[in-house]
């Protein structure tokens, strides 16, 4: 099995899966349907051709660090100020970090590693307006999904690594998984065209789980002094 | 192939102001790097920047964001054709219909019919649309004019505006007239922590002043939100992609040269009469490259202190220069060329070691010419 390992990394991010007319939301996961665009947007997939050999990658996502939700309030008006729009709340997903593992043909997957590198349309995190930032691509590895996202070390933001204080972190996982698996749990989440004149999504089974990772930025520290030990000064002498 | 993509990066500061507020009011933010952020979003950037368009462009490059598009084309109907003034509405609205564009009755009684959305088209579009109805009425005479639905979406979908090849279109319910933007812009955030504030203040009545009898009484109170951020600004430009946009490179290359020009040059116009917020960037980065546009903000996660060495601008371009050289060494990225341009030397002699100094137009101008060279080779 070969895995290949991306980090989802920006500002703001947005994996919308059901977004409705003025209310843009965003899931707290980046989507297999926004991962798979962002793949085929890579590779130079129109939006009107078959998706099926992107479709047949397993996907897992691990949460390095779950950011917080954001409210973006917008309006819009034609450029001579004329005509107004309906007002549209847009929410994203600020200071998150995502590790995401493809795991599917090996040549496949070589071929999505080069195309990230030298992508044929611009790259985004779920919205236009997020491009990814930081290092996008972490290689190709050998193993399941499962195994690359309990190995794979902690992408987290340095700063959340330093205020995690304890050797290791547990960090969520959603990964998918065969519709009779134990724990299945279904989404409309399976992208099936991004043909706009009709876009469809199916239903697809993703199980969730925690993985342990180390936590490198760990400083284990000596307990204290304790300033009010009246023995401390006795010690010495004996 | 080869690929060209155009990366531009601004550190500018703002001073007290509130150019892109939310629905309370309150200046926009955003938490990066633990610390909450200004934020200006990039709808609020693209429409100032497509707004300078107007001045840096021939409106026959330009377009239209209209529901007025059966009003519009009859006029251009009109215009090339004043015979048919007393048909224009109900041609422009034979041809608008042939092209796949759903029009509704206006709401307003006697005005003429709109389109349901606001819809993006470019003055040589509707140039063309307004041709192929003149045509039609010529031939059909005084009988009902017969528009082939095939002519009428070719006319609408080819010819793109300067302004929609770089930032898209979407029309709902004709969607091979859709076009996928080959700008993106990122919301620019503040590279520090900042706490929103409050003016309170007080709005005299002159009359009411003037007259003794009067109580002293303010006329009004309220408070307005802001803050002052010295923002991270980004922008890439697909210049490809562009191209297959606009299917011409001489058009390409003047694109790339009005939007460059446009993003560093514009504000939004938020509460800038209150604030007179206008500023210019502290320093400028043009990165042109190979293979993929690179995002910098990265160099801001960690946000710069209050008190940094030289102050927030020279921290933040300093960062900007290191994170851009560190990535840089880290994936091989070997940019084709880089300009930078600012405000003092000194201030802007981090950057100078990854890009050419030189100053706003020449820069423009520099980048236009590699874009256009680049163009060339590949055809």
């Amino acid at each position: 099995m070969t895995t290949l390992l991306l980090r989802l990394g920006a500002p703001l991010q947005s994996w919308g899966t059901s977004s409705r007319f003025v209310r843009r939301n965003t899931d707290r996961v980046p989507s297999r349907s926004g991962v798979i665009g962002l793949l085929a947007a890579a590779q130079g997939v129109r939006r009107t051709d078959p998706l099926e050999e992107l479709l047949s990658l397993r996907i897992g996502v691990r949460i390095d660090q779950p950011g917080q939700l954001e409210r973006d309030f917008q309006t819009a008006r034609s450029l001579d100020g004329s005509t107004t729009m309906p007002l549209s709340y847009r929410f994203y997903l600020a200071d998150a970090v995502f590790t995401v593992a493809l795991e599917g043909d090996p040549d496949l997957l070589r071929g999505l590693e080069q195309a990230l590198r030298s992508p044929v349309f611009p790259l985004y995190l779920g919205r236009r307006s997020c491009p990814p930032a930081g290092q996008l691509l972490h290689g190709l590895r050998e193993g399941t999904v499962r195994e690359r996202l309990e190995t794979e070390p902690w992408h987290a933001s340095p700063w959340t690594q330093r205020r995690h204080c304890s050797p290791t972190v547990g960090l969520d996982i959603v990964v998918d998984c065969p519709a009779d698996a134990a724990d299945a749990e279904l989404v409309r989440d399976e992208p099936v065209s991004f043909d706009p004149r009709n876009r469809a999504y199916g239903w697809r089974t993703v199980h969730r789980d925690q993985v342990e990772v180390p936590n490198p930025s760990y400083q284990p520290t000596a307990p204290p002094a304790d300033p009010f030990d009246p023995m401390a000064a006795f010690e010495e002498i004996a | 192939m080869s690929r060209t993509i155009v990366d531009i990066h601004v550190v500018q500061t703002v001073p007290p102001s509130n150019i892109n507020r939310d629905d309370t009011g309150s200046p926009k933010t955003a938490v990066y790097g633990g610390r909450r952020r200004a934020r200006v979003s990039s709808q609020a950037w693209k429409r100032a920047t497509r707004a300078t368009f107007a001045e840096l462009l021939d409106t026959s490059e330009l377009g239209v964001r209209t529901k007025r598009v059966v009003e519009l084309l009859s006029e251009e109907i009109v215009r090339q054709d004043p015979v048919l003034s007393g048909r224009a509405l109900e041609l422009a609205e034979a041809v608008l219909t042939a092209a796949g564009i759903k029009i509704t009755p206006a709401r307003k009684a006697d005005a003429p019919p709109e389109s349901g959305y606001l819809l993006f088209l470019s003055n040589r579009q509707i140039t063309g649309l307004a041709e192929l109805a003149v045509e039609a009425a010529a031939a059909a005479g005084e009988g009902k004019p017969d528009i082939a639905k095939a002519q009428a979406r070719a006319r609408a979908d080819r010819e793109h505006s300067v302004d929609v090849a770089l930032f898209g279109r979407m029309v709902a319910d004709a969607t091979d007239l859709n076009v996928d933007a080959a700008a993106q812009v990122a919301h620019a955030l503040s590279v520090h922590a900042v706490d929103n504030e409050y003016d309170y203040f007080t709005a005299v009545d002159d009359h009411k002043q003037a007259d003794e009898e009067e109580d002293a009484g303010a006329g009004m109170i309220g408070t307005v939100e802001f803050n002052s951020s010295t923002l991270y600004r980004y922008a890439t430009v697909d210049v490809n992609r562009l191209h297959d946009n606009l299917g011409d490179a001489e058009a390409t290359r003047r694109a790339v040269e009005a939007f460059t020009r446009a993003f560093v040059a514009s504000m939004p116009t938020g509460k800038q009469n209150t604030f007179a917020n206008r500023t210019l960037p502290d320093a400028v980065l043009v990165v042109v490259r190979e293979t993929q546009s690179i995002n910098l903000v990265g160099a801001f996660e960690e946000a710069v202190q209050d008190d940094a060495e030289g102050g927030r601008v020279v921290q933040a371009i300093t960062r900007l220069a290191d994170h851009a050289r560190e990535l840089h060494e880290a994936y091989d990225e070997q940019p084709v060329a880089a300009w930078v341009f600012g405000v003092g030397e000194k201030k802007v002699a981090p950057l100078t070691e990854l890009a050419q100094r030189g100053t706003f137009d020449p820069t423009v101008r520099a980048v236009g010419a590699l874009v256009g060279d680049r163009l060339a080779e590949q055809a």
